[in-house]
């Protein structure tokens, strides 16, 4: 963590929020027409029924800053001292509000008929939060972590090595390490690593089967970015810079996002602009590059799966990233009785865990809360398992669902292509 | 404030953690648990000789699904589930029974 970030104070965090409000924020501000169909699209909202966690009315900190010192009219009752202050206590009761009622997951800025793209507005006023010293303490350890060890949850590079000894032990093939000039430079989340290495064997086998040539780098395997999640651009550019400078040093032309949302916005979106330079890099989440191995008919698959299967598309990937179709050809390679949710791809609803919810140990309660958006779709479906492609969405969802003793399995995307390769046969 | 084990005193952070997870002994894990009230069984030993053995192998603390999939892994389904660690471990399973254990405090992903 830089010097800086130990010097919390309410008036650095209303600088950040001064230097945060654009022309589209400004104008986002005064076309809202307060019809709250922004409530209406939240889950956190939806599933508790509390006015407070009304989307707009999460920004009120931003949207008073622009309105005393961007607006005549805020000025001037500023000036007579009519105009409402930003407190320390005022702030106290936002924190909640902006990280443990939100994850993100831009349904808001879809359904908003006047265009206010709430979402981005959240992420700028994060950034006034952690200036402010307002940020939750899961989501300011994490941070820590990840500047400090690369990983918000602490995981060095001992625990993927043993991960790969046991996916090399049962796939009898070799991962490849610091490979220069490979095409594809993969990246992972912590949380794949320890709770998923399913995925790592899936790509192991997958790559091998399609001669991709691949591999990871010792200097820099981690995807996720607790800068964007928390709200600080200084430690997302930290984050990104460390992908780009291993990406280079193997002169790679690709880099895969893993199964994680945000991990592919982070790098794949904002990375470019929270460094400020081009990548002389592709960045393609791993989906993306498996449709393209799809199309290109080097996925040579055999057998079906016959029970009954939905998905769960993740907000960061769907919604935000318009990745949609891919996941659905995809699965229908190797599914016959796929059904999709009701609203799903750009419509999907939040499992309620990302944005940072999943590490801000105090949001369990409205975590869960948001939750029973998702139960009650996939009660409406009845599948008998779920398909995703995110780790933090998975764990949620299984969480979840054995919280509400549903007995259906969660599984990812990408290792249920792996077991359906046809072994020793490359296409 | 260290806490007193068969006579030495070690370290610990805020939330009670071992400050050295090499000053782990059998007994640090009675102290704890009798500060929280709780009776240790064989079933709590299980599980957090298991933690030892894991941490020994993986170098990080479980969070409670990467705790309760390898438990499950390990003791079959009956056991591999959070009402079951919960009925153990009623101050949250990851993070009591890694107090226990000597380990960190369980992290969890962004």
């Amino acid at each position: 963590m830089s010097a800086e970030m130990t010097e919390f104070s309410l008036e650095r965090g209303l600088q950040a929020w001064r230097e945060e409000i654009d022309a589209p924020t400004a104008t986002f501000f005064s076309s809202c027409v307060r019809c709250g169909l922004c409530a209406q699209a939240c889950p956190f909202f939806v599933e508790t029924g509390d006015p407070q966690y009304t989307p707009i009315h999460k920004l009120e900190p931003l949207r008073r800053v622009w309105e005393r010192e961007f607006t005549l009219l805020g000025k001037l009752k500023a000036k007579l001292g009519f105009g409402q202050p930003i407190t320390d206590a005022m702030l106290d009761e936002w924190e909640p509000l902006l990280y443990d009622s939100c994850s993100m997951c831009g349904r808001c800025s879809m359904v908003c008929p006047a265009g206010n793209d709430i979402q981005y507005m959240i992420r700028k006023t994060r950034e006034g939060m952690v200036a402010s010293g307002h940020a939750p303490e899961g989501l300011v350890a994490a941070s820590v972590r990840a500047v400090k060890t690369g990983s918000p949850m602490g995981l060095q590079w001992k625990t993927l090595e043993v991960q790969i000894q046991h996916v090399e032990t049962a796939t009898e093939l070799q991962v490849p390490i610091d490979q220069p000039d490979a095409d594809y430079l993969v990246l992972l989340s912590s949380m794949e690593i320890i709770n998923f290495p399913e995925y790592l064997e899936a790509i192991t086998k997958i790559f091998a089967h399609a001669g991709v040539s691949w591999t990871l780098s010792k200097e820099c395997f981690e995807a996720t970015n607790a800068g964007i999640q928390i709200g600080s651009k200084d430690i997302a550019a930290v984050l990104v810079q460390r992908v780009v400078d291993a990406a280079v040093k193997l002169r790679v032309k690709n880099v895969i996002s893993p199964e994680c949302g945000h991990a592919y916005t982070a790098i794949r979106w904002e990375g470019p602009n929270a460094i400020k330079q081009a990548y002389p890099f592709k960045v393609f989440h791993i989906i993306e590059v498996l449709d393209q191995l799809r199309a290109t008919g080097r996925l040579k698959l055999e057998g079906k799966e016959t029970d009954r299967l939905s998905m769960h598309d993740p907000c960061n990937l769907a919604r935000k990233s318009g990745v949609i179709d891919e996941q659905r050809r995809l699965i229908n390679l190797v599914a016959d009785n796929f059904v999709d949710l009701k609203e799903h791809g750009k419509f999907q609803w939040c499992c309620g865990a990302g944005g940072g919810v999943s590490s801000n140990e105090r949001a369990e309660p409205l975590k869960l809360a948001a939750f029973q958006r998702k139960k009650a779709q996939i009660e409406e479906i009845k599948p008998e398992r779920l398909v995703t492609m995110c780790a933090t969405c998975r764990t949620q969802l299984e969480e979840g669902l054995e919280e509400f003793n549903m007995e259906i399995p969660v599984v990812g995307l990408t290792e249920m292509i792996a077991e359906h390769l046809v072994e020793g046969e490359k296409p | 404030m260290p806490i007193e084990v068969n006579g030495k005193s070690l370290e610990v952070d805020e939330e009670g953690y071992l400050a050295n997870i090499n000053d782990w002994e059998p007994g640090v894990a009675d102290v704890m648990s009798k500060e929280d009230d709780l009776t240790l069984t064989d079933e709590h030993w299980d599980i957090i000789n298991y933690l030892r053995e894991y941490y020994e192998e993986y170098q990080i603390a479980p969070a409670v699904r990467v705790l309760t999939k390898a438990v499950g892994k390990k003791f079959g389904k009956d056991k591999g589930n959070s009402k079951y660690l919960y009925g153990l471990f009623p101050y949250g399973p990851a993070k009591q029974a890694c107090r226990y254990a000597g380990l960190p405090k369980p992290t969890g992903c962004v």
